[in-house]
């Protein structure tokens, strides 16, 4: 279950590696955010607080 | 990193951002810090916002006494006067504070609040309009200059003597290991939600907060503080598979509960017990109807529950196919969890959130106020921020001992195995394990033989400890905290087995003890570490009365 980032709109703040309250976000060597640990809440928190709205959480397949 | 603070308040969710505001109000010279394991935008339970607070004494409308009447329906009778009371009499005073800070509460023609009827007495319920919460107060936080040390655990707390003086940790990132040394410190990390497993066998699709492994728990029991309501392992029926809450916005809005029969359940006061029951007898999946309310209703509760605390149901709902104005809402039964604000478990604390042990207070869902909610939070995070600056005003800092600080570091740092060589059982295995026990022997149905299943476990588990896979920082702090989760799982099993009787339904039901009995069981099960057996010790508590 990975995050689904517009490439063309993510800025690589790390804004939802900052806030991320799983803390499981990182950035890879280009950038862009992913998933390192596999234990998302999907709270919500990384989309909401994207400030260039570049990042979509997919529900994991055993809750979707 | 070394540190020296006035006040040190671990977690700066609700309760603890409460403590660290008022603390600088009562004492702008006082330095405060707060530890938080996550970030302090977006911490604790409710990093998304809440849609209401839940007890709100209105003057004039409600009493305490009213709310106590219906707290002590709520907890079958195990409930102590005074935290409860204190509670409803600050109510008011924090529904006015959050309002100050812009808070939306809304009102209805007559300029009243919107309150609605979810307790057996009276209307306590109050609607709040605040996706933003936590980032208000994070940005009071931030006015009231309080030092917040991001992303760090805490592992330890000091103790001398049978006095707190501070905490260690280390920052799960970086892994600098952090010794503070406080004159007051503030437990406020939460309840425990990843006790047993949820029904979708996903590890983190809990309904609350996942980081909330119980550390506040542990923490205080294994600095000697007493304990209590452990037996008491509560679930709720919310949406089947994501576990997301709905029950009040719904029904306080005029929601059906439907059986697989077609038969409307009868709640009263939105006990959730009577769902459990009919999806116990055979008689689900039962869901939530909204069909028959009109058009803008449904569009209100989609407005808060797409909005707030966990809005990520839209597309739950949306990949579902789902509209509520066809389809209805399937609920299953939820993980179970141990927590002071949902339940009646937590740490003993009095009104003034005193612990038993000196120089520690509690506040939250880590302290046991049964119910509290959020108003809880917010209002023993005030009294906690008052009390421990007026505490903080007569002590000293008390040296930490090096050997104490290097055996912390040498015990944490040696359980690495950056290479991943040595340990071959991953910590998410491993915790899918300990938890699946917990499902198997440390909630409802429960019998004495069930529970000596689980203490076999425990010592096992412990031992086994030294086989997990820790690669990196991230891995230590769920290393760590299965160390809370297990220490849970044992202080619940042996309350379980002390109370000899079935309390507060499903909840500490036990097929051996089938009835409840109040002759000789109104009363607190304490659990307290035993200080030659290293096991927890049992003691039965008389309820506080008024008068007490």
């Amino acid at each position: 279950m990975p995050l689904i980032i517009d490439e063309n709109l993510c800025n690589s703040c790390g804004v939802c590696v900052e806030r991320c309250t799983m803390d499981i976000i990182r950035l890879d060597e280009n950038g862009i955010p992913y998933k390192k640990y596999d234990e998302c809440w999907y709270c919500g928190v990384c989309e909401e607080d994207c400030p260039e709205n570049a990042l979509i959480i997919e529900l994991p397949f055993l809750v979707k | 990193m070394n540190l020296k603070t006035d006040i040190l308040i671990i977690g700066g969710g609700s309760a603890g951002s409460l403590a660290a505001i008022v603390a600088k109000e009562q004492n702008p010279e006082a330095d405060v810090l707060v530890m938080e394991k996550g970030e302090i935008h977006r911490s604790g339970s409710i990093a998304m916002g809440m849609d209401a607070l839940n007890i709100v004494v209105q003057p004039g409308i409600s009493t305490p006494e009213l709310y106590l009447n219906s707290a002590r329906i709520a907890t079958d009778g195990i409930l102590d006067y005074k935290p409860s009371y204190v509670m409803a009499e600050r109510s008011y005073s924090i529904l006015k504070r959050l309002e100050g800070w812009g808070i939306r509460f809304p009102k209805d023609e007559q300029d009243k609040y919107i309150s609605l009827q979810v307790h057996a007495k009276g209307k306590f319920l109050l609607e709040m309009d605040s996706p933003d919460l936590k980032l208000v107060l994070a940005e009071k936080i931030k006015e009231a200059d309080v030092q917040v040390l991001n992303r760090t655990m805490v592992t330890s707390l000091l103790v001398t003597q049978g006095k707190v003086h501070g905490a260690m940790g280390f920052n799960l990132r970086t892994g600098e290991f952090v010794v503070v040394s406080a004159k007051a410190t503030i437990l406020a990390n939460g309840g425990c939600a990843r006790f047993s497993l949820p029904n979708s066998g996903y590890l983190y699709g809990l309904f609350d907060y996942p980081g909330n492994a119980g550390d506040g728990y542990s923490l205080a029991y294994r600095a000697g503080a007493k304990l209590t309501g452990f037996e008491y392992t509560s679930c709720s029926p919310l949406i089947k598979d994501i576990n997301c809450p709905l029950l009040y916005i719904t029904i306080t809005r005029g929601a059906k509960v439907i059986n697989a029969f077609g038969e409307e359940i009868e709640l009263e006061y939105l006990n959730t017990q009577t769902m459990l029951k009919e999806l116990r007898e055979g008689r689900g999946p039962i869901f939530i109807q909204l069909s028959h309310l009109p058009e803008e209703k449904i569009q209100e509760i989609e407005r808060i529950l797409f909005t707030t605390e966990r809005p990520i149901q839209k597309r739950f709902w949306e990949n579902r196919g789902i509209d509520f104005r066809k389809g209805m809402i399937e609920l299953g039964i939820t993980e179970y969890q141990l927590c002071g604000g949902h339940g009646l478990t937590g740490i003993v604390v009095n009104e003034k959130t005193e612990t038993t042990l000196d120089g520690l207070f509690a506040a939250g869902d880590v302290a046991c106020v049964p119910f509290q909610h959020l108003t809880g939070a917010f209002v023993f995070g005030e009294i906690s921020g008052e009390n421990a600056v007026a505490y903080a005003k007569n002590v000293q800092h008390i040296e930490i001992s090096e050997s104490v600080i290097n055996d912390e570091k040498q015990r944490l740092f040696s359980i690495l195995d950056e290479e991943g060589k040595d340990n071959k059982i991953t910590v998410s295995e491993f915790e899918y394990k300990v938890r699946r026990t917990i499902s198997d022997y440390v909630v409802p149905p429960k019998n004495e033989r069930k529970l000596q299943q689980a203490l076999w476990w425990i010592p096992r588990f412990r031992k086994e400890m030294k086989n997990i896979q820790v690669r990196d920082y991230h891995e230590l702090s769920r290393f760590e905290e299965i160390k809370f989760i297990l220490d849970c799982m044992e202080l619940s099993t042996y309350a379980a087995m002390e109370r000899k009787e079935s309390r507060w339904g499903w909840f500490h039901y036990r097929t051996d003890y089938p009835q409840q009995d109040d002759d000789n069981w109104l009363t607190h099960v304490v659990l307290e570490l035993g200080k030659k057996s290293g096991e927890p010790q049992t003691t039965l508590v008389p309820i506080k009365t008024k008068e007490d």
